[in-house]
């Protein structure tokens, strides 16, 4: 029993983005029921894959049913006309035309449906053109906006970078997709009514960066090629230390005194004006503080700098790893890895003292 | 009541935002743009920041008009004891308290959880924290390039062997709201189940580490971490960003045989296909280097658009890298309304980047920008709180509306 028991929800997606999408809604114990084709979701084919069974699709299917249905035929039409019948909301992820084909289009699911919350999540939204209508994360991440401003190397023949791992910009389309359904659900207690969700991967990607591109379109900053026109100039980076990296990010008069006192005020440092971040950042001045800070943290240990610093309020952070991660003692306090069978699976980064989120269920 | 009806599917839920800054502001605008009345806590003796930055008056902030659309603002002085006691009324009077404020705050302010249940029983509240809000480092505090970094995605973001880039330093506080607004939005649906409300402790730093969910859970299975990897992707080949004309890039994938053919065809390099190194997606990957060295040659005579509608009208996946010039002059964004105008509380009109849906038929209306601070005083404390215009002057007259 959770949050969204008693919603059935059928999943018709295909894709890393609409699966992570109902898996949320999963979560908080929402029936949901994955239509799979013959043979399988295309999901199941990405790696790695740990005794048969791939690790993406084993994460994004928990506590989940699945059901196969060839939609391409009348019979599996016919069974997913029967879910739909007495489901809450459908999710989706396919193209316009895929959907068309397979009685799947938003005002045909409308007519049959009307109680039925209906969301599809597109690269670029309805109605995009034929040719804006496929594309993988990385094409998202670069559409959107990120990609292009991610800090690049030196050289200008370092590219714009996609991001951490595979599939971010289908996790952050996905986490819309289920507010919008549970916005949605939450009408449909009130009313009885269902309703179309057109969820555009690109969009989520353009409202995540809407302070500084809000900027920037209403003309506060100006629109150009820069790759550097999101950030904030500064020292701020990653440095090398004793064991690992560790992040700074520093802006105020507060934090240099503070990072003042943690290296133990050194000669060079009181050659910088107090005010310095605040109104003599020049790039000269931001090149001298991290050729210095580089060759005093680079002796540091990253937890223990860290700490040291948070007690004089300088933002030093470790830049932790997968490993760092799985044994952060703050992770395993508040419970983020749930064990689940034999593996230790990565949640939800809300705890919820009423209904708390519970794998239950391994993917099948 | 409300102030307006906007429509939406969350009209009718009301919400009490004390925060700052982005994160929790996000949380509050992602229910505002779902049709919720989102109520924001101000006062000019702890402005948030972002009617600071930009360096012009507190009315004409930029950072603070480009995402608070769509919110009410109440003045209420946070240090007067009478200005608490207001605020517990309006806290009597809505469903859901978003804060994002220091460790330790709200509960000095006799508003923790516990208080806030006393006031209305089934009151959600969702706190958003560095850390969360207990445990050993639940008393740290930091920014969204932190919440990055300790969250995980920072190491992973550049060439291997590299000091890490990291995402760009803004990226991560609007994720955390989003995950935050959704949290509230389950815990409504628990509400109207069992009439309980809840306390939602959200961490900004395990949001980043779900963004990589996949990879995390990959380790746990077999052991091998993730590492920092470029534009690499173990399963499609090409995949990266080429080098075009006057520095443009392009996103090139290509997940299967028919399409890196036709992205050979189309880039005149048919002989990519008989290579035996790029005969399958397999020994692409295998070769992706050489195979991306190849592609940049080729792609760097090429007009960054052009080329991706030619590559994309033969089935490749295949877009322009987009700068903040390429974003807002795009025409299909501003047709499908990713950009809205909006008529701020200073009377002027802006446009704002709007959400990531459409709805058909009940998406909440989106025309007011941000609010001038106080501007919604008189709704609040006379028409919720019910207090005569009178009384209300009285409180501006003692400084418990500043």
């Amino acid at each position: 029993m959770s949050a969204f028991t008693g919603f059935v929800i059928v999943e018709t997606a295909e894709r890393v983005v609409g699966e992570y999408a109902s898996r949320l809604l999963a979560d908080f114990a929402a029936d949901v029921i994955k239509v799979e084709r013959p043979g399988g979701a295309p999901t199941r084919a990405m790696g790695p894959h740990v005794k048969g069974q791939s690790a993406v699709f084993a994460y994004l299917n928990t506590n989940k049913k699945s059901v196969v249905l060839d939609i391409e035929t009348e019979s599996g039409r016919a069974g997913l006309a029967t879910l739909l019948a007495r489901a809450d909301a459908l999710i989706d992820d396919h193209d316009e035309g895929w959907c068309a084909a397979h009685a799947l289009g938003s005002a045909g699911v409308a007519k049959t449906y009307p109680a039925l919350v209906h969301c599809v999540i597109t690269p670029f939204g309805q109605g995009a053109p034929e040719d804006r209508r496929r594309a993988y994360p990385i094409n998202i991440s670069n559409a959107g906006g990120w990609a292009y401003h991610t800090r690049r190397a030196a050289s200008p023949a370092a590219p714009p970078l996609k991001g951490a791992g595979r599939f971010l910009p289908a996790y952050e389309a996905g986490l819309d997709a289920a507010m919008a359904v549970g916005a949605s659900l939450w009408r449909k207690r009130r009313t009885g009514l269902g309703q179309f969700i057109d969820i555009s991967e690109v969009q989520t990607q353009l409202s995540r960066a809407d302070v500084v591109l809000g900027r920037i379109l209403a003309g506060d900053d100006e629109p150009s090629a820069l790759p550097t026109r999101y950030d904030m100039g500064g020292p701020a980076a990653c440095f090398p230390c004793a064991d690992g990296y560790v992040y700074l990010f520093m802006t105020t008069r507060g934090h240099w005194n503070g990072l003042r006192t943690l290296m133990g005020d050194p000669a060079w440092a009181r050659e910088f004006p107090a005010d310095w971040l605040e109104f003599y950042c020049t790039p000269e001045r931001v090149e001298v503080f991290r050729n210095e800070f580089a060759g005093w943290i680079a002796g540091q240990n990253k937890v223990h700098v860290s700490d040291e610093a948070q007690k004089l309020s300088v933002p030093i952070v470790p830049v932790n790893t997968g490993v760092d991660l799985r044994h952060n003692a703050q992770y395993r306090h508040r419970g983020y890895f749930q064990r689940l069978g034999e593996a230790e699976y990565p949640t939800v980064p809300y705890r919820m003292s009423g209904s708390p989120v519970r794998l239950e269920g391994e993917a099948g | 009541m409300s102030y307006r009806n906007r429509g939406g599917p969350l009209a009718g839920i009301r919400v009490l935002e004390i925060a700052k800054v982005w994160a929790g502001p996000y949380a509050g605008k992602m229910l505002a743009m779902l049709g919720a009345e989102v109520i924001k806590v101000e006062s000019t003796g702890a402005l948030d920041e972002m009617r600071a930055y930009g360096g012009v008056d507190i009315e004409h902030a930029p950072y603070f008009l480009s995402h608070n659309t769509e919110i009410l603002s109440v003045q209420v002085n946070l240090k007067s004891e009478e200005g608490l006691a207001r605020l517990r009324d309006m806290v009597a009077r809505c469903d859901i308290v978003i804060d994002n404020i220091r460790p330790g705050a709200m509960e000095r302010m006799k508003l923790g959880y516990n208080d806030l249940q006393e006031i209305r029983p089934d009151i959600i509240h969702v706190s958003i924290k560095m850390y969360g809000n207990d445990g050993p480092l639940g008393y740290q505090t930091g920014y969204a390039p932190c919440f990055a970094a300790i969250g995980g995605l920072t190491y992973l973001v550049g060439e291997e062997r590299d000091v890490p880039r990291g995402m760009n330093i803004r990226y991560g506080d609007a994720t955390v709201g989003a995950a935050a607004a959704f949290a509230a939005i389950a815990a409504l649906h628990h509400r109207e189940r069992t009439g309980e409300g809840q306390f939602v402790d959200v961490s900004a730093v395990e949001t980043m580490s779900t963004l990589i969910g996949d990879s995390l859970f990959a380790y746990n299975l077999t052991g091998e971490s993730p590492q920092p990897d470029g534009n690499f992707h173990s399963e499609l080949a090409p995949h990266g960003a080429y080098p075009c004309q006057e520095d443009g890039w392009i996103a090139i994938a290509c997940g299967s045989d028919g399409e890196f053919n036709a992205l050979a065809r189309e880039l005149g390099a048919t002989g990519l296909t008989e290579d035996s190194r790029f005969a399958t997606c397999e020994s692409r990957v295998a070769h992706c280097a050489a195979l991306d060295a190849i592609l940049g040659k080729l792609t760097l005579a090429h007009d960054v658009v052009a080329l991706g509608e030619k590559l994309r009208a033969a089935g490749v996946a295949a877009y322009p890298s987009a700068s903040s010039l390429a974003l807002v002059s795009d025409e299909l964004l501003w047709e499908r309304q990713a950009y809205r105008m909006v008529r701020n509380g200073n009377g002027g009109t802006r446009p704002v980047v709007g959400p990531s849906w459409r709805m058909t038929p009940d998406e909440a209306a989106i025309e007011c920008g941000a609010p001038l601070l106080g501007e919604h005083n008189d709704y609040v404390y006379c028409e919720l709180l019910g207090l005569s215009q009178e009384e209300l002057r009285d409180l501006v007259a003692r400084g418990v509306v500043t």
